[in-house]
């Protein structure tokens, strides 16, 4: 029987084997320079803070705690970031040279703006999430420090001198360092498993109302 | 590069990013994106505080507690400290805070156009206006206000009378009918309701545990008389055609036909004569006679009640140490002086009226604004007998007419000329908080301050059982670029040269607080009330049984294919100024409202008699309108009665209110009371159209 020929390309293309395997190749090295470098960085935005806060200044130079900004309110709310009129209490008016506090007082002061308004938060959680601090600050008496405790999960900022970089997810228009449900879940399970009479459960209702 | 080599490089790339995060994790930031849509609201964290005041989107002025989160109101709570709602809310308390962003409400000051639409202008230009149009009206101002409790009427009497003008009105509720039967029956001051103190409560027509009085003090009492797994210390008798949530909650209902609560009243009247129970006073002899007529057949015959059931009901009132008889009109606002004279007879009968759980005599606050008109005298005043004689050309057209916290034109039946009076008055200004009905027939619409928003008042609502005064200061300043009335007001006498003697509203409250013995800060920074049982009179009442004979009419029946309609009124529809609040609309039920249809309840002997079927939508005709209903069938409502929920059909207003269901006052007309002469309305005779 006489051989048929199905292909439709020029006899010429069959003398270059070595080609095929190649094309293969590099398809699959580009693809993973893409994939693992390339596009992942074209995902993500970085953004800066309205201020470069110094918190060296403010925690180291001047003693001021954490706690005096960041607190748990008596109803068990937590106090997030301070308010503009918080900050006014010692920045009524440029108190030094630092150009950055001088923006400060003069946008945000001056003019009333709230400043925790336009704060990027690193760790913020969806409404979707009812998270409260209270139940997780319990043991902050076992912990070396409140700086420690609060860097379990949130990024350590005591010790800088500028916020760090505000990465955020162009699609979901997430910070790169939201803590997602896997982990929370994770720490759940640890924590059951340490102490079963624990209340962190990885029920659903627990964190979602 | 060939073909095969396209597709082998293509299937390294494919390989490659299936190697790689990128997909996997374009996926799960999609997930995310998809929760995060632009348009869901945002929760606006930050401190939570606890303001007391008191609602005065509510008519009886209940106190409250307004959770703020990083100062913005968030909701409305009890607040336990209030003597009068004792930490309880109702529907209408429940929604102050949602309403003050409510869809309805007014931003800026408006001005109609020649072309009949609203245009935005400055609050500097509508004050000219006013003051210019004020000047312009000297001598020929009228007003109409829908808060009677409010201090800020003085501030309206007090300038209209100095600028020449007395023409001042409530808009009709309760309180005129009981004020007009309480001072034929012996009454000095207004009449109030010692429910707390009632082991027995007789309601005729009343729906106290749902919308009639001061509703959140009436469920903690009737909660209180009743504990749970114990023996009850209150009972509770009512008498009306639909059982509504009174009824569910009384011991006994007996349904009786619309209309017919004055037969009912002199039904019970005659067997608490005939058991002998009635001890002699002057008087009685006559009313005796007038009461005789009234034997349980005949009551039994005029208002389908069963006569041995009122028997039993009579025999229960009978053995109460602390009985009360209370009436109420079931749309809360055009009732007759009848049935409550006919009330008021019971209790004197049971030797009971001006003692502890029984009908009070409470004083009237006495005027602290200079020039103001006292509160007795505004809310003896009938606004639909004016409205009527000027519309008739009776009485002239005001040249100015405002418009406070109220919605005539909606509230007003067929009839009573409220159109007809917009527009014979060349300027009529609106003084509200939503975009109301009247608001959109106004030539000047002006944005008030909402109750949470000023400082106001409340000065014993109508059903209280004692004298009281509460205080509203403000949460948070005012939305948007609304103001407080009073201030506007007080702000165009200052302009006009008139004194008023008080310079704001706070100094207002201060000397009203003052001048009955209360303390203003110690009100305002609680929430609390004020209560004072010296300014309850004694009284010594009176058998007017020739008032009485003159009110009373034959109950109207209905023909072979007609039936009666019975208004059922409940807070959670709002109230006609704020129409149903956005918050409230969980709350109303598809035998209420179903979709944009109201719903006509009905027991399966009417739907036979009317020729309709459960679900089916029917046209309804009264003398005055023709509507379209959805049936329900509900066995507890009287035969030859439809029920139907008031406080629906606007066509003003927002989403949330606008062309759902039927405005039921349309169906109704105005006939004046024999006697009295009262404006009264609210039944009508419906048959199929």
């Amino acid at each position: 029987m006489e051989e048929r020929n199905h292909s439709t390309a020029p006899d010429t293309a069959q003398s270059c084997r070595c080609c095929g395997w190649g094309a293969f190749v590099v398809g699959l090295v580009a693809a993973l320079i893409l994939g693992w470098w390339v596009l992942p960085g074209l995902m993500k935005e970085d953004k800066k803070q309205p201020v470069a806060f110094n918190h060296v200044l403010h925690v180291q130079d001047q003693g001021i705690s954490c706690e005096q900004c960041h607190f748990l309110r008596k109803d068990g709310s937590f106090s997030g970031l301070p308010t503009t009129a918080s900050c006014a209490e010692c920045h009524f008016e440029v108190l030094g040279s630092d150009p950055e506090e001088a923006l400060f007082v003069r946008n945000y002061v001056r003019t009333g703006r709230e400043i925790r308004g336009e704060w990027l938060v690193y760790q913020k959680q969806p409404d979707n999430v009812l998270f409260s601090h209270a139940p997780h600050l319990g043991d902050l008496e076992t912990a070396a420090s409140a700086a420690e405790l609060c860097s379990r999960c949130h990024l350590d900022v005591s010790a800088t001198t500028t916020p760090p970089v505000y990465t955020e997810n162009r699609l979901s228009g997430y910070s790169q360092n939201t803590m997602l449900m896997w982990e929370c879940e994770q720490c759940h399970a640890d924590t059951r498993l340490r102490d079963p009479e624990s209340h962190a459960s990885n029920a659903c209702f627990v964190c979602h109302k | 590069m060939n073909r095969r080599g396209f597709l082998k490089f293509a299937a390294g790339g494919t390989v490659g990013l299936a190697a790689s995060p990128v997909i996997w994790n374009t996926l799960y930031d999609a997930v995310y994106w998809t929760q995060n849509w632009g348009w869901i609201p945002r929760l606006q964290k930050g401190a939570s505080e606890y303001l007391p005041t008191i609602s005065k989107v509510c008519p009886s002025g209940t106190g409250i507690r307004v959770r703020l989160v990083g100062g913005r109101p968030v909701r409305a709570l009890g607040n336990p400290g209030n003597a009068m709602s004792q930490g309880a809310l109702t529907a209408l308390a429940a929604a102050e805070t949602q309403l003050q962003v409510s869809p309805a409400r007014l931003k800026t000051p408006l001005k109609r156009s020649p072309d009949g639409a609203y245009v935005a202008i400055s609050w500097e230009e509508a004050e000219k206006m006013l003051r210019d149009k004020a000047l312009e009206a000297r001598g020929a101002m009228a007003c109409i206000s829908g808060d009677p409790t409010s201090s800020v009427n003085e501030v309206f009497t007090g300038f209209m009378n100095a600028m020449g003008s007395d023409d001042f009105y409530f808009m009709p509720g309760e309180e005129l009918p009981a004020l007009k039967a309480w001072s034929l029956m012996g009454g000095q001051g207004r009449l109030g309701y010692d429910i707390e103190h009632s082991d027995f409560v007789l309601s005729i027509g009343a729906n106290f545990l749902e919308s009639w009085g001061t509703v959140a003090r009436n469920r903690k009492a009737f909660s209180a008389g009743r504990p749970a797994g114990q023996k009850p210390a209150l009972k509770v008798a009512y008498a009306g055609p639909v059982q509504n949530n009174t009824a569910a909650g009384a011991d006994w209902w007996l349904p009786i036909r619309p209309d017919t609560e004055m037969a009912l009243a002199l039904g019970v009247a005659h067997l608490v004569i005939k058991k002998g129970k009635a001890p002699f006073r002057i008087g009685l002899p006559a009313f005796a006679a007038l009461a005789e007529r009234y034997d349980p057949a005949t009551v039994a015959k005029l208002t389908g009640v069963d006569a041995a059931r009122l028997e039993a009901v009579v025999d229960a009132l009978l053995e109460a140490q602390k009985p009360l008889v209370i009436t109420g009109s079931p749309l809360g606002a055009g009732g007759a002086a009848g049935p409550i004279m006919a009330a008021i007879a019971i209790n004197i009968l049971l030797d009971r009226v001006g003692k502890e759980g029984n009908l009070v005599d409470l004083s009237f606050p006495s005027p602290v604004v200079n020039g103001a008109t006292h509160i007795r005298s505004l809310l003896a005043r009938d606004l639909v007998a004016w409205t009527q004689a000027v519309a008739a050309g009776k009485a002239p057209a005001p040249k100015m007419l405002m418009i406070y916290d109220a919605n005539p034109l909606y509230a007003l039946p067929a009839g009573s000329g409220m159109a007809e009076v917009l527009d014979r008055t060349p300027f009529t200004v609106a003084l509200a908080s939503f975009m109301s009905e009247t608001c959109a027939r106004c030539d000047l619409v002006l944005p008030a301050a909402m109750g949470l928003e000023r400082f106001d008042d409340a000065c014993t609502p109508y059903g209280s059982g004692q004298f009281s005064y509460s205080i509203a200061a403000p949460v948070v300043e005012p939305f948007y670029e609304a103001r407080p009335a009073g201030e506007l007001i007080i702000a165009l006498a200052q302009e006009l040269g008139v004194d008023l003697g008080v310079e704001d509203m706070p100094q207002l409250l201060h000397k009203k607080a003052l001048s009955m013995g209360a303390d203003f800060r110690a009100l305002t920074e609680s929430g609390g009330v004020f209560t004072d049982d010296a300014q309850r009179s004694p009284v010594v009442p009176l058998f007017n049984t020739a008032a009485l004979q003159a009110a009373i009419t034959t109950p109207a029946g209905s023909s072979d294919a007609s039936v009666r309609l019975a208004p059922v009124l409940v807070l959670g529809m709002g109230t006609p100024q704020t129409a149903i609040p956005p918050f409230a609309t969980k709350i109303i039920a598809d035998y209420q409202l179903k979709g944009m249809d109201s719903v006509a309840q009905m027991n399966s002997a009417t739907a036979a008699k009317l020729g309709v079927r459960q679900g089916e939508r029917v046209k309804l005709q009264s003398a005055a309108a023709t509507v379209t209903v959805l049936v329900d069938l509900f066995e507890g409502v009287q035969t030859d009665t439809v029920a139907l929920c008031a406080g629906l059909g606007h066509t003003a207003f927002d989403e949330f209110s606008r062309g759902k269901g039927i405005n039921i006052t349309t169906l109704t007309s105005v006939s004046r009371e024999p006697g009295t002469g009262l404006s009264v309305w609210g039944g009508a005779e419906l048959a199929r159209a």
